[in-house]
Parts: C-alpha cells; sequence; structure tokens
C-alpha cells in the first residue's frame, strides 16, 4: 500500500513539474497571441477534460508501443519500453492533466491590468523583464492553483495510468489501482485506509485552490 | 538651441475618432488640451507606439515611425518616459522598487533628487496600496523622469494633485524640462499648467489641431 502510494507522489510531482514548465508557454502564448489554429489548439488542450480515460489511454499507448516512432527512439536510447513504464506514465499523465495547468494560468495572464503590460513596454522592459518582473508575480495564484490541480488531479487518475502503465507492483502500480485491487480481493480494512488517504490528499489540495481564488487568481492587485 | 527636431505627421482611426496631427516643433514644453474626445490620450499614445498610426514620427535624430518605410520602432526602444492616468504601479513591489523596475543600476543620487523634487521621499518604500491617488500620481511621474528619456508624455498628470502642491509640481517640472532639454507633451485641462509651463499650447478638436501655437512661436523665435 505504502509502496503504492510512494509511486503516486512520484508520478504527481514529476507530472506537476513538467506540466507547469510545458503548460506556462502555452497559456502565455493562449492569452495574449491570435494566430491561425489557436482554436484547435485551445481545443486540443481542453481535450482531456471531456475525453474517457480509457481512449486518451489507448492513444498515448498506440503512441509509445515499441514499434512505434517514440517507442523505438526511446527503445534505443534508455534500452528499455517506453509502454508500460513509469516514465510511459508520466507521458500520459502531463496529456492527461495539461487543461488542468494552461487553464488556470491563461486566465491569470488574461486578467493582468492591460496599464501595466503598456507600463512594461513604455518603460523600455524587454520579453524576459515582463515575463519575470510583471507578468509571473502577477499571474503567482494562477500558477499555484494549476500546480496544485494539476497534482490532485494526477493523483486521482485511474484509466488512463492503468492503460499506459498496466500496474505493475513496484513500477506503475499507483494508489488508485492498488485500491481497486484491494476491494476486488476484499481487503476491506487496507482499503479504507487507502481511501482515506486519497481523500485528505485531494481535500487539502482542493482547499488550496479554493482558497487562491477567494484571493483572486492575480494575488495582491490591492485596491 | 531651438531648432525644430521634432516632428509627428501621424493619421488613424480609433473608434469614431479621425486623428490627423501635423507638427513640427523644437525640445519645448507642449501643453495639449480640448474637450473629452478630441483625441489628446490617442496621440500621446501614438507617439508611444501603443496605438497603430500611420506616417511619420521623429524625435531629435531617432526616427520612431515611418510607414511609408514600413518602419516602426518598439515602445520599448524609444527611450520614453509616460505617465497615464492609470498609475499602473506594480502591487507587490515598493514604490521605490517600481521605480526602479527593469534598471540594471542605481543612480541614487538621481533617485534621491527626484524623489525630493516630487515629494515622495517620505513613502518610497511603502507598498503602492498605502498610497493615496495622488502619491501614487507622482511616484509614477518620478518613475516616468528617472530613467531619463528623450521625450515625457503625460496625459493630465496633476490630476490627482490638491492645489496646494500643484504650483511646486509645475516649478519642478519645469526646471527638469530646461535642464534635461527634452520634449514634453503634456494634456492638461487647467490654465495655470499652461501659464506657467507651455512653450507652446496646443488645442484640439474631433482629432485635429486647433492652433498650433508652436509655430506662431517659431515665427517669434526668428524675429528675434
Amino acid at each position: 500500500m505504502l509502496e503504492s502510494l510512494f509511486i503516486s507522489l512520484q508520478l504527481a510531482l514529476i507530472t506537476t513539474g513538467i506540466l507547469l514548465l510545458i503548460a506556462l508557454p502555452l497559456a502565455y502564448v493562449l492569452a495574449f497571441k491570435t494566430f491561425a489554429g489557436r482554436t484547435v489548439l485551445e481545443v486540443i488542450v481542453a481535450l482531456p477534460l471531456v475525453l474517457p480515460p480509457t481512449v486518451l489511454g489507448y492513444f498515448v499507448l498506440v503512441m509509445i508501443a515499441p514499434d512505434s516512432l517514440l517507442g523505438s527512439a526511446w527503445q534505443s536510447m534508455f534500452d528499455s519500453s517506453l509502454a508500460f513504464s513509469f516514465s510511459g506514465m508520466v507521458v500520459a499523465s502531463v496529456l492527461y492533466s495539461l487543461p488542468f495547468a494552461v487553464q488556470p494560468m491563461q486566465q491569470a495572464l488574461r486578467a493582468i491590468p492591460d496599464s501595466w503590460l503598456e507600463m512594461a513596454r513604455t518603460q523600455g522592459l524587454n520579453l524576459k523583464q515582463t515575463l519575470l518582473q510583471v507578468m509571473l508575480p502577477a499571474a503567482k495564484g494562477g500558477v499555484l492553483v494549476a500546480a496544485a490541480l494539476s497534482f490532485a488531479h494526477t493523483m486521482g487518475e485511474f484509466g488512463v495510468v492503468l492503460m499506459v502503465g498496466g500496474s505493475i507492483p513496484g513500477e506503475t502500480k499507483v494508489a488508485s489501482i492498488a485500491l481497486f485491487e484491494m476491494v476486488e480481493m476484499q481487503q476491506q480494512s487496507e482499503a479504507w485506509i487507502l481511501a482515506l488517504i486519497l481523500l485528505a490528499v485531494s481535500f487539502v489540495m482542493l482547499s488550496v485552490v479554493y482558497a487562491m481564488n477567494r484571493q483572486g487568481l492575480n494575488v495582491e492587485i490591492g485596491k | 538651441m531651438n531648432r525644430i527636431q521634432n516632428c509627428i505627421k501621424i493619421t488613424t482611426r480609433v473608434g469614431a475618432l479621425d486623428l490627423q496631427v501635423d507638427s513640427r516643433f523644437s525640445n519645448a514644453f507642449i501643453i495639449i488640451s480640448g474637450e473629452n474626445g478630441a483625441g489628446k490620450t490617442t496621440l500621446l499614445r501614438c507617439l508611444a507606439g501603443l496605438e497603430q498610426a500611420a506616417g511619420q514620427l521623429q524625435f531629435g535624430n531617432k526616427i520612431y515611425m515611418d510607414s511609408i518605410a514600413g518602419f516602426e520602432l518598439p515602445s520599448g526602444h524609444r527611450q520614453l518616459g509616460c505617465v497615464w492616468t492609470d498609475a499602473a504601479l506594480l502591487p507587490w513591489l515598493s514604490i521605490e522598487k517600481n521605480i526602479l523596475l527593469g534598471t540594471e543600476s542605481v543612480d541614487s543620487a538621481w533617485l534621491a533628487k527626484l524623489a525630493d523634487k516630487f515629494e515622495i521621499s517620505s513613502f518610497m518604500q511603502r507598498k503602492p496600496h498605502m498610497l493615496s491617488t495622488g502619491e501614487a500620481q507622482r511616484a509614477a511621474l518620478v518613475r516616468a523622469i528617472y530613467k531619463r528619456p528623450s521625450v515625457l508624455l503625460l496625459d493630465e498628470p496633476f490630476s490627482a494633485q490638491a492645489p496646494a502642491i500643484r504650483q511646486r509640481l509645475r516649478l519642478s517640472l519645469k526646471s527638469m524640462q530646461a535642464a534635461m532639454q527634452i520634449p514634453v507633451l503634456m494634456v492638461s485641462h487647467d490654465v495655470e499648467d499652461a501659464r506657467v509651463l507651455a512653450h507652446h499650447h496646443w488645442r484640439m478638436r474631433e482629432g485635429k489641431l486647433l492652433v498650433d501655437v508652436a509655430h506662431i512661436g517659431m515665427q517669434q523665435e526668428m524675429q528675434a
């Protein structure tokens, strides 16, 4: 049980880290740029919200299968299969939680007053200074919400990780899958404890999100 | 010294406004007045590169825009000092850090001098939410001047100031302009601003310069 919890935590942490790196530029582009294919990009980012996890899991599995482009490249580089591995689950989790990371950041970036961005332009700030000294501090709340939601959502995955990971003990058997197997084998007391732990994690994470939202995605806007 | 070195020749449409301004002027203090919707703020925004326009813009030997050649200098490279009606101070930074935003090194003597002249010394370490609107406006003015801009664009910079402090601010701004020898374009409805500060007084109506007193001033200079 502890092992599966540890794998879940590890998966959630790594996924959240990768997501913050990927989602920030995506959110920036979606918040400020107009270009052909913008709507398509927004739809693709939002797809995991409505897609059955098994559908997403199936496509990821096809994408990372040993005879696929990505799968064979991985195989030759690391001499191990990407399918049914922890790394394969990370790929799937990143895609699955993408909207939970992108959307809060996109909203927070959009909520930055125009006057601040114009001030940054006329004061001669370059893009890097504008990003690090104006946009990121202004959208700090959105970034925190994105991190908390990505983490909680990854902890709560079931269908995707089952399809892609295959529930290998000690490698890809995460807590949610372990719980399912405990119930199947009628290990009631252990199932209770694991379920309570997962409930607590989700509760804490959502509390963080709601507390942030009450402050406003853009913290400290002041008067 | 007072040679004509700045040129504004622009046209643009923003909403219902049809802006057409054609003027040449020296590094003078220019007060712009006119009714609401006359295009005063839009004119300043065009000069700052925040609004699209067609035509030519040149300040000193620097070309800001030449739409025939398809050239437009980005706002960040125009060396502007701007004060808009929204002070746009970042709430998580102290006033001092707001003023120094984007600068590499600190010229503390210059900063202290400006803080003293525009009466913000007492709250340099405070956050913007602890300031009155007038205090925030003065901080924005110092932020605009601190970088030693090549042109100052001020949109009613004294609108939130109490009458008692206005005259002191006018004199500070006047001496700054005289020392820096840069063009200042300031939107104001206050006749005292025009009386104390203006070398030239532009009046605008429906997007056009009604009286370009700059030309009159130029003739006087040439006769003298």
